[in-house]
């Protein structure tokens, strides 16, 4: 099983400008009402690039502008102030979306398709001729698990159902670059690890992506790089393993320690200038307990927990 | 049925000579002149002049250069395939369903005895087929894309590589397929409904001694009388606006199908023009008075006559039994005299050079109904260049086709009344069913052109508020002609304005606004002017469907003309075009995530 790890170092230069894949020049947007009055600030110049082959975050509290800023990438708004350039084209270029997939935060798509009938209707859109759209239909309905639900009405799917297949119309035409907005909502532990082995594998495949998320773990998991947004303005942006680097504090890990081995560290960081600020045994997360529960549970089922 | 001269224009004619094609370049450019106006207005509210160019420009240019080049069949194909599911999954075929229970039931509500009853059904299934059809093409196209904006699908269809041009022709062409499916289920019931409930057999019953002359057993409220000839053939009378064929075989007397009810007679149309009392080329006829101005009459006993030129007739057209034609004349009575006798008139045919002319064929005026007569295509009595003469048809009055027609009236002060389309002569008719399909096709045009505006207002209003400005278009388009009338007979004091003053003013429309004030009567004047032409403008851009309403061609028994139908066909093609170009600039600014 592929593990959720975040790489350390882009696999691509990024000083090559022909290797960035969207470009914010002062990219501002107001709402305005019916009479042209200002309603909200959404968006003020932000500058931002996403470089080819990283996997890109954008985050921040419900208003900040990130469903803004991505739908100005996707030309589904228009700046009023700045521009955004994807592949090098105007935004609100139609030629760009032949190598952009998108991921909806919620999967618009038409209830009353089933699966194999969207991942079609999808394909033709891509002018995709009647061979290639079976054969990526068939590849991306294994992808994302809907064997058994490819004949269904999308009306009939749960939201992780839903949800799945429409990444897998993002994909459809194998896009260069995909944005995918709140990916893992709706879905369960196994689907959000899923999610995000998925994003990493389509990343080690030389794809581009932006993720939009509120999950800051899935965030911190994936992205390499992040964008913090806040009331419409960027506050910070940078690398993730950078940007969560506390500079003064080291951390240890170590195995099979002994307790007189335990307290001669603690003397030795008493002796020097240090100041010791834990030191006990590290626990796992919910999601990687709640996994290694239901991998036992599929090894071995009718075993039941003891209780604590 | 009443036909204006226009209807039977040929579509080079209505193209070229009567101007349609400069009229249609005018309006686009008159279009495009506003579009381009109004769109720069809007761009230089936002980004300035010169940007504000820069960008209407820019939009026009990438219609032309990359959009219309860009756009993908395969694309257009999916968008038109998922309209159609959508409609079928959507239970649109209920409709079909809606008009079985329509059909299953028009017994209780259609006049069983009427005096035509072919005439009344293929006009119910006609009429009511058309209002069905349209009232689905509204609910189709004016719901489709406001529903994929608001659940915000088409987040995931814009940020495909799809085209305004595409997302317009897709939708127009599926929801143009599923009205065509609707309409072909309906017109096939339609065609069944009315067959079956015209078709009838009589028996020969009553039969006199002799043996030549009887009476049909009555049939769907109905019987005819008949007359054998010495041969043992013969026709029954007309009843409910058919007749039988009848024979005899061995010695029984069989009684056929009935014709004249299911029919597509084919008129040849002439142009018309009035002489006057002194026998000189009047512009107009004479007006007695009548409140419709739709015929004009010519007075008895003087040099009044009615001349219809024909061009382009030739043998071919018709059967070997001569060339027959039809007259629906009216008559005005200036005294009343032998009230029975009816109003008598002449008919004489003659070359154009006037060298070849028959002798007058009298005939009395059947008032309300068509008078069907004939003439032989040899033998016909006359003169030829002032020379008492035999005459052939085709040989020595219609020459290279062309030939004139000449109508008088006998009886002194009395006056005959007629219009152009009042003499036809009949070729060889055409099968009904062929007809019927072509009124079937000019209710199908109407869909059309109500799905591409349903399809255009839904690119910037939402449902119901496209839906109601699509239903204005229909609406318009039935009863434009009232806003046409109301101009061309409003003078300057009847316009809104000055009828808005009459009322408090409790003055009549006939009499002159008297508001003692002169300048402030020629604003007014003015201003109801004004606002008449821009009320007259706007109404033209608005599709005609009245007259693309041709179910009184089929039930009347007349053929559809091939040049009205692509007449039709060209207005349509027109407002699918004009549409599309309005769409395109719609969807290509509009904010599909605002």
């Amino acid at each position: 099983m592929a593990t959720t790890t975040a790489s350390t170092t882009p696999p691509v230069s990024v000083t090559d400008p022909t290797n960035v894949i969207v470009e914010t020049r002062n990219l501002g947007k107001i709402y305005r009402d019916f009479w042209g009055r200002k309603k909200v600030n959404a968006l003020k110049s932000l500058d931002i690039e996403v470089r080819r082959g990283e996997i890109f975050g954008l985050l921040g509290p419900n208003g900040s502008g990130k469903s803004t800023t991505i739908k100005l990438m996707l030309g589904l708004l228009f700046p009023t102030s700045g521009r955004a350039f994807v592949f090098g084209k105007d935004a609100t270029d139609v030629a760009k979306n032949e190598r952009i997939g998108y991921l909806p935060e919620e999967s618009y798509l038409y209830k009353f398709l089933n699966a194999e009938e969207t991942l079609d209707f999808y394909g033709r859109l891509f002018d995709m001729p009647a061979n290639v759209r079976r054969e990526r239909t068939e590849q991306l309905i294994q992808m994302v698990g809907l064997q058994r639900a490819r004949r269904r009405q999308l009306k009939e799917y749960s939201k992780g159902m839903t949800r799945r297949i429409g990444l897998a119309q993002a994909l459809i035409n194998e896009p260069e670059f995909l944005v995918l907005d709140e990916p893992t909502t709706g879905l369960d532990p196994i689907g959000t690890r899923e999610m995000k082995d998925l994003i990493l594998r389509l990343r080690e495949q030389g794809k581009t992506i932006l993720l939009c998320s509120h999950q800051l773990a899935d965030v911190q998991d994936v992205c390499d790089r992040v964008a913090i947004l806040h009331q419409g303005e960027l506050k910070e942006l940078g690398r993730v393993d950078s940007l969560l680097k506390v500079q003064d504090v080291t951390q240890i890990h170590a195995k099979g320690l002994d307790e007189k081995t335990k307290l001669e560290i603690k003397e030795l960081i008493a002796r020097s200038t240090g100041e010791m600020l834990r030191m006990d045994n590290p626990t796992t997360t919910m999601e990687e307990l709640f996994l290694d529960i239901v991998r036992e549970s599929d090894q071995r089922p009718g075993r039941r927990g003891s209780g604590a | 049925m009443r036909l204006s001269p226009d209807q039977f224009w040929t579509y080079f004619e209505w193209l070229f000579v009567h101007s349609a094609l400069f009229y249609g370049f005018l309006l686009v450019l008159v279009l495009a002149v506003l579009g381009f106006l109004i769109g720069f207005v809007v761009a230089l509210l936002k980004h300035g002049p010169a940007e504000g160019f820069l960008q209407v420009s820019k939009l026009i240019g990438e219609l032309f250069v990359v959009d219309i080049p860009g756009t993908s069949i395969r694309r257009v194909g999916a968008i038109a395939r998922l309209a159609v599911k959508e409609a079928i999954r959507k239970k649109v075929l209920v409709v079909v369903a809606v008009f079985v229970v329509a059909i299953m039931f028009a017994g209780w509500y259609l006049d069983q005895q009427a005096q035509f009853p072919a005439r009344l059904y293929i006009s119910f299934v006609l009429t009511f087929t058309n209002y069905m059809v349209l009232v689905l093409g509204l609910f189709l196209s004016c719901f489709s894309l406001p529903s994929d904006i608001k659940s915000k699908i088409i987040y995931t269809i814009v940020t495909k590589p799809v085209r305004p041009t595409e997302l317009f022709l897709g939708r127009v062409l599926g929801f143009t397929a599923v009205g065509t499916l609707v309409l072909l289920l309906l017109g096939s019931m339609s065609y069944l409904f009315v067959v079956r409930g015209v078709i009838h057999e009589h028996e020969a019953i009553e039969i006199s001694s002799d043996g030549v002359s009887g009476k049909t057993s009555r049939q769907q409220f109905h019987s005819h009388e008949f007359v054998l000839d010495e041969t043992g053939n013969g026709v029954t009378n007309e009843t409910k606006g058919h007749k039988h064929v009848v024979s005899k075989v061995g010695d029984k007397i069989v009684v056929g199908p009935s014709i004249g009810d299911l029919e597509a007679r084919v008129p040849i149309y002439g142009m018309m023009r009035f002489t006057g009392r002194d026998g000189q080329v009047a512009n107009d006829g004479l007006n007695v008075g009548y409140m419709s101005e739709y015929h004009k009459y010519i007075e008895g006993d003087s040099l009044c006559s009615a001349i219809w030129t024909f061009k382009g007739v030739s043998r071919d057209s018709f059967s070997e039994g001569g060339l027959t034609y039809d007259m629906t004349i009216s008559a005005f009575r200036t005294y009343k005299g032998d009230i029975v006798t009816p109003v008598g008139g002449e008919v004489r045919f003659r070359s154009v050079d006037g060298s070849a002319v028959t002798e007058p064929f009298p005939f009395k005026v059947k008032e309300f109904q068509v008078d069907q007569r004939s003439i032989p295509f040899t033998g016909l009595k006359g003169s030829l260049n002032e020379q008492p003469a035999e005459l052939d048809f085709f040989k020595d009055i219609a020459k290279n086709g062309e030939f004139e027609v000449v109508i008088r009236c006998q009886d002194r002060n009395q006056y005959l009344g007629m219009a152009a389309g009042d003499l036809y002569f009949r070729a060889e008719p055409q099968a009904f069913w062929w007809n019927f399909i072509k009124g079937y096709i000019s209710i199908w045009l109407q869909m059309v052109i109500v799905i591409c505006f349903g399809v255009m207002f839904s690119t910037f209003l939402s449902g119901p508020v496209a839906i109601i400005a699509t239903l204005s278009v229909i609406v318009l388009g039935f009863f434009g002609f009232f806003v046409d009338d109301i101009v061309k007979n409003a003078d300057s004091d009847v316009g809104p304005v000055a009828s808005l003053i009459r009322i408090p003013l409790q003055s009549g429309s006939g009499t002159q606004l008297d508001l003692g004030n002169i300048p402030l009567e020629r604003t007014i004047r003015v201003v109801d002017k004004g606002i008449l032409i821009c009320v007259q403008t706007l109404s033209k851009a608005i599709p005609n469907l009245n007259q693309l309403h041709t179910a009184d061609f089929v039930a009347y028994g007349v053929n559809l003309f091939g040049g009205l139908l692509s007449r039709h066909l060209t207005v349509c093609a027109g407002y699918f075009l004009m549409t599309g170009i309005i769409s395109y600039f719609f969807l290509k600014t509009r904010e599909m995530a605002a």
